[in-house]
């Protein structure tokens, strides 16, 4: 449905910018303060009651913040009805990192390092 | 050869914010967008730097990763997130506002960002002027500024020649170059390094964003804005919201986790 | 030709009356043609510059002793010529200069998406350069152009802060002109102009600002970090504090490798148009070459590794990094295999960008596969920091950009000044540029791969007649550089009126007037053809009507 919106829209933009309704807006945001004390519950949680994996904590915080940003960019952002070149260069941008950070830890990660932790066999 | 017939002459029947090399307002905002999309793109990658070096470091010093990170203030750093969300539902109000036209709705919006957006940064100065305050010896800033109980902290998060990290919270142990030697390698001052680095940079993105919606602002109370032009506040939202998300992510990744 | 004198409304033609009003019209410009000349002036002047450099370089490498210069001067002299070369010359060349004068002309736009920031990236390019001068005027910098850690962030005592906020700023300039193309390119088209009717050009410098905002921020926070490190020592590249100097090559090659596509995509851009207009022939494989710049862009953020085959990175890293290097070749060869077809049964004539075109595409062809050489890790262990791979990327950037900057400039300076240049001097020196660059160049290849490392000044006498040689070389390379400032400056004012095409070439720049007026087109141009809509017959009837005089 999100597609077809998108498509309506590219068609005719020019007179009736389709936009997005303040209610909109309101219902982002109470997302997003939910969001973010289920992320400093979950960090205190973690901090006085209960022993968690370090992977688990970081997994829970990266997801929060990475679903905080897509209500950001989608709808504060107008990327759900912006065109599609201005799409593909917000994705791009977070493609590019995710290149920049795997390549990188694929590197470190083989390596061995640092040194305290020595080579892989 | 390609042929070439010509169009009407190119006649001027539109506003006068519309500048020589546009055929139409349309392509004027359209080209706008995109264009602070593409700088977007690239603040992200400056900013992806530094997670870079994070992730590196973090993976190499998860220990210390986790000793330093108890000692930064989580609950302002809450606070300041909660000031920058609703920030970001005022400039995205602010733009709805200037598409509707509602040029008092769009003041008011604006300036409840500016005011959001200083008093973060004052929090984040509180923030950094304590860790300071440590270097220099006294328990919190006011303590600092006003000169007394110069002696009571003994440690120091400020990257650099002084930095000091407590062995066991708080309590320093007597012999300061012993302590040194172990902190130095173990990634205690490669966390506060980053930290102040990546916070720094957001700051002056903060500034910044704060002198164009300043800008903004004038531009609004000076009636530049219709609802068929308001190309400034939709960009300008744009990097406000760009330096929001940057804070989603540096809160959990310096304070929680 | 059918003018008798320049147009009266050009860009450059103004009103001012007074010398500084002349002044202002220019240094406050919007119109991306001034703009392009203000690039193409400056430009220049870092060009001479890192000559002069280079000039040092091979004097003292005549002689197997350290008779000119200490090292230590040595250090400063290459270090000068690489970063006033690779930041102040190569990357902005082509983009700034052709690509800030004809994309919104290939597009039939009146000037780019943003004019004023356009403006904005001279003034960042040109405080850059100051920058970088001052630091060269007290001292200069002995790092070499990679900055490398912990080298460059503890250990060097020379003017490293100066030199990166140099590099720095230029990087924002650098930014700037990627963005304003891509908004341009996809933003400002004259209708009926659609992707695929676009010139080669125009891919080709699209592909690059995908890498320019893409890459060069990365560059910008790790030189920033550079000089975190160097002010307060806090160990984010120093192996004694727990920091790992390799990152900075991660992010610094995670740029600069890139960076060497931003060099040599718009110089293939150039390449493409060239050999069309002188075969008289629609392109071969259009959609191939378009795509490949493309390719060439996103493959390119993937090989930095190979860069640190030798630097303690993972061998496993080493691996992957080598076998994606071998995929670059892939689009890379695509375009040389479509301009050699462009070429067959072209009607080719030799004028002095054509020969330019040639060159390049000779010279890309041993640059790039000594590149293979390279990417294997078993070779390049053994040549690393060599001459061989000095000669490599001279091969690819000075017989790459270099021949298509000069290419482009000869091609293109009708339509900028309105005047032709003499075609016999043209021809003249570009066979010298020609000859000079492989003589200067072929013998390091064989000096690498004896064994003689780069960056020494001092080195075993048995080297010395290939150094000679490599000298003997570049003194003719330099007056080949030479010859070409001479006569296109007296063109200037005794050039034949060139009239609007003088080249017979398809493309919108070539159907206004020469040079242009201030707006491009008088009235929007609506394109109907493809670029390169030669007509099929076109060379043979060209080649039917060639008598002997007629022009080549």
């Amino acid at each position: 449905m999100a597609e077809q919106h998108t498509h309506a829209h590219a068609h005719h933009h020019s007179d009736k910018h389709t936009h997005i309704s303040r209610g909109t807006y309101y219902r982002v945001f109470a997302a997003l303060m939910v969001l973010m004390v289920l992320t400093v519950a979950a960090w205190w949680v973690e901090k006085n009651l209960i022993e968690m994996p370090g992977w688990l904590a970081v997994t829970i915080a990266m997801s929060i913040a990475i679903a905080k940003t897509v209500l950001i960019v989608l709808y504060f952002m107008h990327v759900k009805i912006s065109s599609r070149m201005t799409q593909i260069y917000a994705a791009g941008a977070f493609v590019w990192l995710m290149i920049l950070f795997v390549i990188t830890m694929g590197d470190y990660i083989a390596r061995g390092w640092p040194p305290q932790a020595g080579p892989l066999p | 050869m390609a042929t070439i017939t010509h169009e009407e002459a190119h006649t001027h029947t539109h506003g006068p914010e519309l500048q020589h090399q546009f055929e139409t307002p349309e392509q004027q905002k359209e080209a706008a967008t995109l264009g602070m999309w593409a700088f977007l793109v690239t603040e992200i990658m400056l900013f992806g730097g530094i997670f870079m070096a994070y992730i590196a470091y973090r993976w190499a010093f998860p220990e210390a990763w986790e000793e330093a990170a108890a000692m930064l203030n989580t609950p302002l750093a809450t606070v300041n997130t909660v000031v920058l969300l609703v920030s970001s539902l005022t400039v995205a109000l602010a733009v709805n506002a200037a598409e509707e036209g509602k040029k008092r709705r769009l003041i008011t919006m604006l300036v409840l960002t500016i005011v959001l957006g200083l008093t973060f940064l004052v929090i984040k100065g509180y923030e950094y002027s304590e860790k300071f305050a440590h270097c220099a010896g006294a328990k919190d800033p006011i303590s600092w500024i006003t000169g007394s109980d110069l002696h009571e902290s003994h440690e120091c998060l400020v990257p650099g020649r002084g930095f000091h990290f407590p062995d066991e919270h708080g309590s320093a142990s007597g012999g300061h170059g012993a302590a040194k030697t172990v902190t130095m390698q173990s990634g205690h001052q490669l966390f506060f390094l980053l930290y102040f680095s990546a916070t720094g940079l957001h700051a002056i993105h903060m500034i910044i964003g704060l002198g164009v919606m300043t800008t903004i602002l004038v531009m609004a109370l000076r009636d530049r804005f219709s609802p068929t032009y308001f190309t400034p506040v939709e960009i300008g939202g744009l990097y406000w919201h760009l330096i929001d998300i940057i804070w989603v992510f540096l809160f959990p990744l310096f304070y929680l986790v | 030709m059918s003018t008798l004198s320049l147009p009266q409304t050009s860009y450059i033609h103004d009103r001012s009356r007074t010398f500084a009003e002349w002044l202002k019209s220019w240094l406050l410009t919007v119109d991306h043609k001034r703009i392009a000349i203000l690039y193409l002036l400056s430009i220049n002047f870092f060009f001479l510059l890192g000559g002069l450099a280079a000039t040092l370089v091979r004097v003292e490498l005549i002689t197997p002793q350290g008779d000119l210069m200490s090292s230590d001067v040595y250090n400063r002299a290459f270090t000068l010529h690489g970063i006033i070369m690779v930041f102040f010359f190569l990357i902005p060349a082509i983009p700034a200069v052709l690509g800030n004068f004809l994309v919104p002309l290939m597009i039939g736009a009146r000037d780019l998406a943003f004019p004023r920031l356009n403006l904005l990236s001279w003034y960042l390019y040109m405080i850059g350069g100051v920058f970088a001068l001052i630091a060269s005027v007290f001292g200069g910098v002995d790092t070499g152009w990679t900055f490398y850690t912990p080298f460059s962030s503890t250990y060097s005592n020379s003017n490293v802060v100066m030199t990166i906020t140099g590099a720095f700023i230029m990087g924002f300039s650098s930014i700037l002109t990627g963005l304003n193309f891509i908004v341009t390119i996809h933003k400002m088209r004259a209708p009926g102009l659609t992707w695929f009717r676009l010139p080669l050009f125009i891919w080709a410098n699209y592909a690059t600002s995908i890498i320019q905002i893409l890459a060069t921020p990365v560059l910008g926070i790790a030189l920033l970090l550079v000089v975190v490190e160097r002010l307060w020592g806090v160990g984010i590249y120093d192996p004694a504090l727990g920091g790992d100097p390799l990152l900075f090559q991660h992010l610094f090659w995670f740029y600069s490798h890139p960076a060497v596509y931003i060099m040599i995509l718009p110089a293939m851009g150039v390449i493409s148009e060239l050999i069309s207009t002188f075969s008289r022939k629609r392109i071969f494989g259009y959609e191939f070459i378009a795509f490949s710049s493309l390719a060439i862009a996103i493959l390119g953020f993937l090989v930095w590794g190979h860069h640190m085959f030798v630097s303690s990175q993972s061998v496993y890293a080493g691996l992957i990094f080598s076998f994606i290097t071998m995929l670059v070749a892939i689009p890379s060869a695509i375009k040389v295999f479509n301009w050699t077809a462009t070429l067959y049964k072209g009607s080719i004539s030799y004028r002095t960008p054509m020969l330019y075109a040639l060159g390049f595409i000779g010279l890309f062809v041993i640059g790039g596969l000594t590149g293979i050489f390279l990417g294997v890790t078993a070779i390049d262990l053994h040549v690393t920091d060599t001459y061989f791979v000095v000669a490599h990327f001279h091969y690819v950037m000075v017989g790459g950009t270099i021949m298509a900057y000069l290419g482009g400039i000869h091609f293109w300076w009708p339509k900028m000044t309105g005047r032709m240049y003499n075609e016999i001097w043209g021809s003249i020196a570009a066979l010298i540029i020609f000859v000079g660059f492989n003589m200067t160049f072929f013998p390091q290849f064989i000096l690498g791969y004896l064994g003689m490392p780069r960056r020494y000044h001092v080195y075993p006498p048995e080297f010395q007649v290939l150094h000679v040689m490599s000298t003997a070389g570049a003194s003719i390379l330099a007056i080949g550089f030479i010859v070409p400032l001479i006569y296109l400056g007296i063109s200037l004012w005794k050039g034949a009126i060139a009239g609007n095409n003088p080249w017979g070439a398809t493309g919108l720049e070539w159907k206004t007037s020469s040079p242009p007026p201030t707006f491009n087109f008088d009235k929007t141009p609506i394109v109907t053809e493809e670029a390169y809509a030669y007509p099929p017959e076109a060379a043979e009837r060209d080649a039917a009507a060639w008598r002997p005089g007629s022009p080549l």
